[in-house]
């Protein structure tokens, strides 16, 4: 009797959903593929991390997953109408420059599905990492490409603001943004003062670890570009290290990404060993701003990390 | 004070009628449910939805999101609590869940795996890889308790230390990745978000296995009353708990393969079920199944509508919800006796 009662409710719960069975915008896709033909009719297919994506027309209501993404729309002076930003408003102020108004569609992991297909956007730019698992869900909601963001390198960064800027057509604008950025890079290569043999170690400090960021990282292989000597060589963007390494490897520089509150280093300074480090003997130790260095990437982002990194090696 | 209403009702009214209300109440709260969310729909529009007459993007965000949810929320909930309930009465211990046999800690591990080593693996990995550490964790424990006639005083043991097994190799790997933890974290604590028609139809075998468990019930009645006396009355008791154990460990790893390892769930709706029906398996099993789907769809109904549109991960609310819920059980139960 009550097994049956069990299956009953799952039947009416079937019945229930049945008539209303997944469904795509396809109405609305119609609609805008008629007016969009009417105007103009050059559809582009752009090729992204996981496949190809057609795009109908020059995309304008954007939805962005990951902030370098918005760096990149902001470089092409596009002003993204959903950001998933954590909910952290003044992280994208500072991201952007200033204030933009956006819809925030939640955490860069967990993204509301919901408020993005609310948003009605024409295109979603998704992350390879954090999003492929969505891919279909989106890619339901909007044209959808993914593209590498979270733990891309600096090389990888650019590409994928090639991408969008195909997507977006604006290829010969970001070319010409691309040049000046290149100009950029080099101008403050020629102006950085510190020996070349000097080594540099960019690091992220958390209340129980130190994780250097070696050449193949974003700001590793800035810094590289930069002319300057990153102290880890290695395949592995990120090293976990203990102080006893730190001291083995003992950078010249140490420009330290400091999480909010406790930190690991503060324990370390206790520590006789910490004074052995050339970093520490030379006052060569720098606090750098970890959403910049760290989280945000992108052409504007590298630029403000180069002009920190010549503004702070420079001083002496 | 609902429940304590209910308490009162057991003695004169037929369990029919208490599995019928239930059944009503999840259809409520279901209609509650597809409401809530970073985009907020009412009642009146729901209504029209379900008619044909609603906008196209309310029914795109019910059709594909909120409608899928809840089917899982339902066939999730009552599946862990089935098996929470089953391993209750073949271990004849009341702590029994499905994370103290160690069948989630195998798929948790199997998923971190998955997560920090492989993250350009393709989705399906990820419940697969879940379904295989949970299906590898109970072919173990089975081999151990094979030749001990599976007591059920060994069975949790082994269990436990198995889990353990699997909980050292999780921390092991969060504390060498730091960057993946949070998306460990997601995985470990369980969420609906993102659980679309494609894991509906990974859970079909459920709606098997939870009329098949149930139909099992009376056998169950017989194993609780000890060993002795189950062999006594003709039962294999060995072959019998074997194959109770079994059907739930598939049940627990296909519900964990697809929403994570949610907790509480199996452990707290066969005491709250328990307290309402009595300890007859033949309506505590029904009865814990449908409240498991009524806490899981709560849980996942606040975890979206409470801060949107960040999500809440339902297995943190089933552990906020349930933990003092537990302890207050623990309590009252002690006073009784």
């Amino acid at each position: 009797m009550s097994g049956l009662s069990l299956i009953l409710l799952l039947a009416i719960m079937m019945v229930l959903t049945g008539c209303n069975a997944p469904q795509n915008h396809t109405d609305t896709e119609k609609k805008e593929q008629t007016t969009g033909e009417a105007k103009e009719s050059k559809s582009k297919t752009i090729k992204h991390e996981m496949g190809e994506t057609v795009l109908k027309n020059t995309p304008k209501k954007i939805v962005t997953l990951e902030l370098s993404f918005v760096d990149s729309l902001n470089t092409l002076d596009v002003n993204p109408i959903g950001i998933a930003d954590d909910n952290k408003k003044d992280m994208i102020t500072k991201l952007v420059g200033h204030d933009i108004d956006y819809t925030s569609v939640g955490t860069r992991e967990q993204p509301s599905l919901e408020v993005i297909s609310s948003l009605q956007p024409d295109l979603i730019i998704a992350d390879a990492e954090r999003h492929s698992a969505i891919y279909k869900d989106l890619q339901q909601i909007a044209p959808t490409i993914v593209l590498k963001s979270r733990e891309s390198t600096y090389q990888d960064n650019l590409d994928s603001f090639k991408i969008i800027a195909e997507a977006l057509d604006q290829k010969e604008a970001a070319e010409k943004r691309l040049g000046e950025h290149k100009e950029i890079i080099n101008e403050i290569n020629s102006k950085l003062s510190l020996d070349t043999n000097l080594t540099v170690l960019p690091a992220v400090v958390r209340d129980t670890s130190f994780q250097a960021h070696t050449t193949s990282s974003y700001d590793g292989e800035l810094l590289e570009q930069l002319g300057l000597k990153v102290a880890i060589q290695d395949e592995q963007p990120y090293v976990e290290m203990s102080l006893e390494q730190l001291v083995e490897i003992n950078p010249d520089v140490l420009l330290l990404a400091n999480n909010e509150g406790k930190l690991l280093t503060d324990e370390w300074k206790e520590n006789p060993l910490w004074k052995d480090l050339k970093a520490v003997k030379n006052d060569q130790i720098y606090s750098v701003d970890r959403d910049l260095w760290t989280r945000f990437r992108g052409i504007i982002s590298a630029e403000a990390i180069a002009k920190d990194t010549l503004a702070k090696l420079n001083e002496k | 004070m609902k429940n304590k209403q209910k308490f009162m009702l057991q003695r004169n009214v037929h369990p029919n009628l208490i599995l019928l209300v239930l059944l009503i109440i999840i259809l409520i709260l279901s209609i509650i449910s597809l409401g809530l969310g970073a985009i907020y729909i009412t009642p009146s529009e729901i209504i029209q939805n379900l008619i044909g007459e609603g906008t196209s993007s309310q029914k795109f965000i019910l059709s594909n999101y909120r409608i899928p949810r809840i089917i899982i929320a339902i066939i999730v909930g009552s599946g862990l609590a089935t098996a929470g309930a089953i391993l209750q009465g073949i271990l004849r211990n009341p702590l029994a869940s499905p994370d103290v046999i160690g069948v989630t800690k195998g798929a948790g591990l199997a998923a971190v795996i998955i997560i920090v080593l492989f993250p350009a693996s393709p989705i399906i990995y990820l419940p697969l890889a879940a379904f295989i550490g949970a299906a590898i964790i109970a072919v173990i424990l089975m081999l151990f308790v094979y030749k001990k006639g599976a007591q059920p005083n060994t069975l949790a043991l082994v269990g436990i230390a198995l889990g353990a097994i699997c909980q050292a190799g999780i921390e092991y790997f969060m504390i060498k990745f730091p960057d993946d933890v949070s998306a460990t974290l997601l995985w470990l604590t369980g969420s609906l978000w993102a659980r679309g028609w494609d894991q509906v139809y990974i859970l079909l075998p459920c709606l098997i296995l939870i009329p098949l468990l149930i139909g099992l019930t009376s056998k169950l009645d017989i194993l609780s009353l000890g060993d002795d006396i189950a062999t006594g009355l003709g039962e294999r008791s060995k072959f019998l708990r074997y194959i109770l154990l079994g059907v739930s460990v598939v049940l627990i790893g296909v519900c964990v393969a697809t929403v994570g390892s949610i907790g509480f769930i199996g452990l707290i709706a066969p005491h709250i079920a328990r307290r309402i029906v009595g300890s007859k398996f033949k309506v505590l099993l029904p009865a814990s199944a449908l409240f498991g789907a009524i806490l899981l769809l709560v849980a996942d109904s606040l975890g979206r509508g409470l801060f949107p549109p960040i999500e809440i991960p339902a297995g943190i609310i089933t552990a906020v919800i349930g933990a003092p819920y537990f302890l207050y059980l623990l309590r009252s139960e002690r006073k009784k006796t």
